[in-house]
Order: structure tokens, then sequence, then C-alpha cells
């Protein structure tokens, strides 16, 4: 179980999972597609994880695998995992599968998670260690909100390392003041 | 697509970018109206315009929406005590009998749990930004700083600081200086903006912007932590 507070972890169970109804619900205006207020066993819908995780283990709806995890992205992923635009898929891929598997018994999305991550990671850490910044942008749209932090944290210790090295100023103003501002008149 | 139909595309940017203001305004409140319907999906607009700014920046805290998921939460209640009452009059138990009554009360049920993780976190995680401030900053906030603070969020920072002095004073030590190990207790700063006659310590000095001197380290640290001076190396 993750850390209570963790926003990460919450923003996680907010990804959509397609589900299937097994139990007729009552008084749900914002579930159903008609006017009633009443799901009817066997209609699908999208619900958040959060939700359909809690209805799943109660056994009043059932999920199936994400669209993220089909075929089609097993594929991509198998051929060059790291060129694959995973955020616009599900921007917390890991955490959503890590859960996923917990729900539903499929052996295979364990292993797709991990050829995904050792690609991927390799990537992420040779661009952040050598690039410039400059090139940023396009592979940085590619990346899930985990390995955003992993490229970040790689080029704030690569920026660290230079400035120990070529000896710069090592105070800096607090980051809550945001970026630093240039005075004017220079 | 974009890649396979660019001029179609492009047309499409071209129509978006040349709609009147108002169109685009209610384009966006539709979308924001299609994206609320969902339980808990406000709750989450409000983590997610934390986390959006860059790590250990404050946004402005957002009463507005935070309102609205309180209200989203009285509904939860509302519904959820109405189907239990139901079930009650009903003389159906709830725990056994797999009725629909049950399982909307538990929907209701999950989305209250689930909107209140959200606003506890939100709280959360800003009270630790707060919470830092009093290590950065003396009693007195920036304004662009303050502005983005709620009133609670003020009076936890005035009563956190308060207790951070009184330990640091009952220790007899300023905990604050010196983060970084020092190397030199004089270094060479600049200053970046008009402070005025302030005690640099030993002595009293007019620190006017651009002046270029050296200072004790321990009093140039808060001024450069604030972004009033900068270390310059040479």
């Amino acid at each position: 179980m993750a850390n209570y507070y963790d926003i990460d972890d919450i923003l996680a169970g907010e990804e959509l999972v397609p589900a299937v109804f097994l139990e007729a619900v009552n008084e749900v205006g914002l579930l159903s597609s008609n006017y009633t207020n009443r799901v009817e066993p066997r209609s699908k819908v999208e619900l958040p994880l959060w939700l359909a995780s809690e209805l799943h283990e109660r056994k009043a709806a059932s999920i199936t695998i994400p669209p993220c995890f089909n075929k089609k992205t097993r594929e991509e992923i198998g051929a060059d995992g790291a060129h694959v635009d995973l955020r616009s898929r599900c921007s917390y891929f890991y955490e959503l599968g890590l859960k996923i598997v917990q729900l539903i018994g499929d052996k295979t999305i364990g292993s797709l998670l991990l050829v995904a991550f050792q690609t991927r990671y390799k990537e992420v850490l040779i661009k952040a260690h050598t690039s410039a910044s400059a090139l940023g942008p396009k592979f940085l749209s590619l990346l899930t909100k985990e390995e955003t932090k992993l490229y970040d944290a790689a080029t704030s210790s690569t920026a660290a390392f230079k400035t120990w090295r070529m000896g710069g100023s090592r105070m800096q103003q607090a980051s809550v003041l945001g970026r630093k501002r240039k005075p004017i008149g220079e | 697509m974009r890649r396979r139909f660019p001029q179609f595309y492009a047309h499409v940017d071209k129509v978006f970018d040349e709609m009147p203001v108002w169109v685009v305004t209610v384009v966006k409140e539709l979308k924001d109206y299609w994206n609320s319907k969902m339980y808990g999906r406000k709750a989450s607009q409000l983590l997610k315009e934390l986390v959006s700014g860059d790590s250990g920046q404050l946004t402005g805290f957002n009463n507005d929406l935070f309102k609205q998921v309180i209200e989203e939460c009285d509904e939860s209640v509302h519904h959820c005590q109405a189907l239990l009452r139901k079930m009650q009059e009903e003389g159906t138990s709830n725990q056994t009998n797999k009725n629909p009554d049950h399982y909307g009360a538990l929907v209701h049920h999950l989305s209250l749990v689930r909107n209140k993780r959200c606003l506890m976190a939100y709280v959360y995680n800003r009270a630790e930004v707060v919470q830092n401030l009093g290590w950065t900053f003396k009693a007195k906030l920036p304004d662009a700083i303050k502005m983005k603070l709620s009133s609670e969020e003020q009076k936890y920072f005035t009563n956190h600081y308060a207790t951070l002095q009184s330990y640091m004073k009952d220790l007899d030590l300023d905990l604050a200086v010196d983060m970084l190990p020092p190397k030199d207790p004089y270094i060479k700063v600049r200053v970046l903006e008009e402070i005025g006659y302030v005690s640099l310590g030993d002595q009293v000095g007019n620190l006017t912007m651009h002046a270029i001197l050296f200072l004790k380290r321990t009093v140039a640290e808060d001024y450069i932590l604030q972004g009033k001076m900068e270390e310059l190396t040479n």
C-alpha cells in the first residue's frame, strides 16, 4: 500500500479502465448514460481505477485489460520500446500495470512492464546525460510520469556535476521563488 | 493521425486560431463540464494542478475548486444516506443481500473516501512546502508567495516558524545557516536588489543594487536564498 498522501499514487488511480457491471446499481447518475440513474448488469463502462478496483473486489464489476496493454502496444514495445509514445496512452503506465496485475491474474503484463522499463530507462539516461536541453521537448513528450522524474533527476545530477567540476556558485536562490529573475539593465 | 493527414490538421488548427474568443471559452467550458462528469474527477484536477508546476513550487490555493469538491462530498453523503434509509425501510440487510441499493450506496461511499483522500493530499502536500518556507525566509514572507497561501496556511506558517525559532533558541544555535558545508567564512556576492541599510553582523552596511562585496557567509546566505544576492566565484 502506497503512502496515503502520495499524489502520484492518487493520480494513477484516476486512469480509466474498461469494466463490465455484474450487478445492478441504483442512484448513480454520473455512471449511467440514460436518465434512469440506474446501471444495469452487463453494461460496459469506463471507470477510474480507484472505483473499478473496489467494485471488482466486491464482485460488483469486472475489469478487463486497459487498452494501453493491448496487442498493438506490446508489439511496438517489443520492436523498439524506447520510442513508443507511452504518455499519450497512459501517463501512469507502470503504476497502472502494477495495480492491474494484482486485480486480474495476467502474468504477461509483468514481463511487458519490465521489458518496457529496461529499454526505455537506458534511453532516458543516455539522453539526459548527454544531450543539451534543446533536444528535450520531442523526446520528453513520449515519457510517462515516472520516466520524466528519472529524466529530471538525471539532468539535475549532470548539472550538479558540472558546477562541481567548474567550481560554480554553490548557494542558490530558494526553489519556491521560481526561476531566477534577471535584474533589469543586464 | 496528425502525421498522416498534415493538411487536414493544418486546416483544423487554422480554424481554431481564427475562432472568436468566446467560442474558445465555451468549448473549454463544455470540455471542463464533460471532464467533471465522473465521481472524484474534480478532486483529481485539484491535485493535477498541484503537480503541474515545477517541484517545490507553489500554485495558488484553489479555493473555488476546493469548495466544489466539498460540495460533491456532501452530495455523496446525501445519496448514501438516502439509499441506506431506503434499505432499512425495505428491511433488507445490507451485508448479505446484493441488491442495487447496496451497490449504489457503495459507489457513493467509495467516492466520498476517494474525495477525502484527494483533499487531504492536497492540503498535506502544500503544508510540507509551507513548512520548508520556515527554513528559507525569516518571519516575513515575500508578497508573491504570501498571495498563493490560504489564510490557514499563512497561520500555519507563522506558527511553524515560531516553533522553529523557539527550538533554535533552546539550542542556542541557528540551524538554518550553513546548509552547505562552508569553505570560507567570507564570500563574494553581488547585490541584485536595492536592500538599503542593514546590519551585517559586526557592522552596518548600505546594500545598493549591483554592489559587489565581501560578506560573512552566514549573513549572505539568507539574502541568497531569498534571491536578493548571488554568489560570485572566480
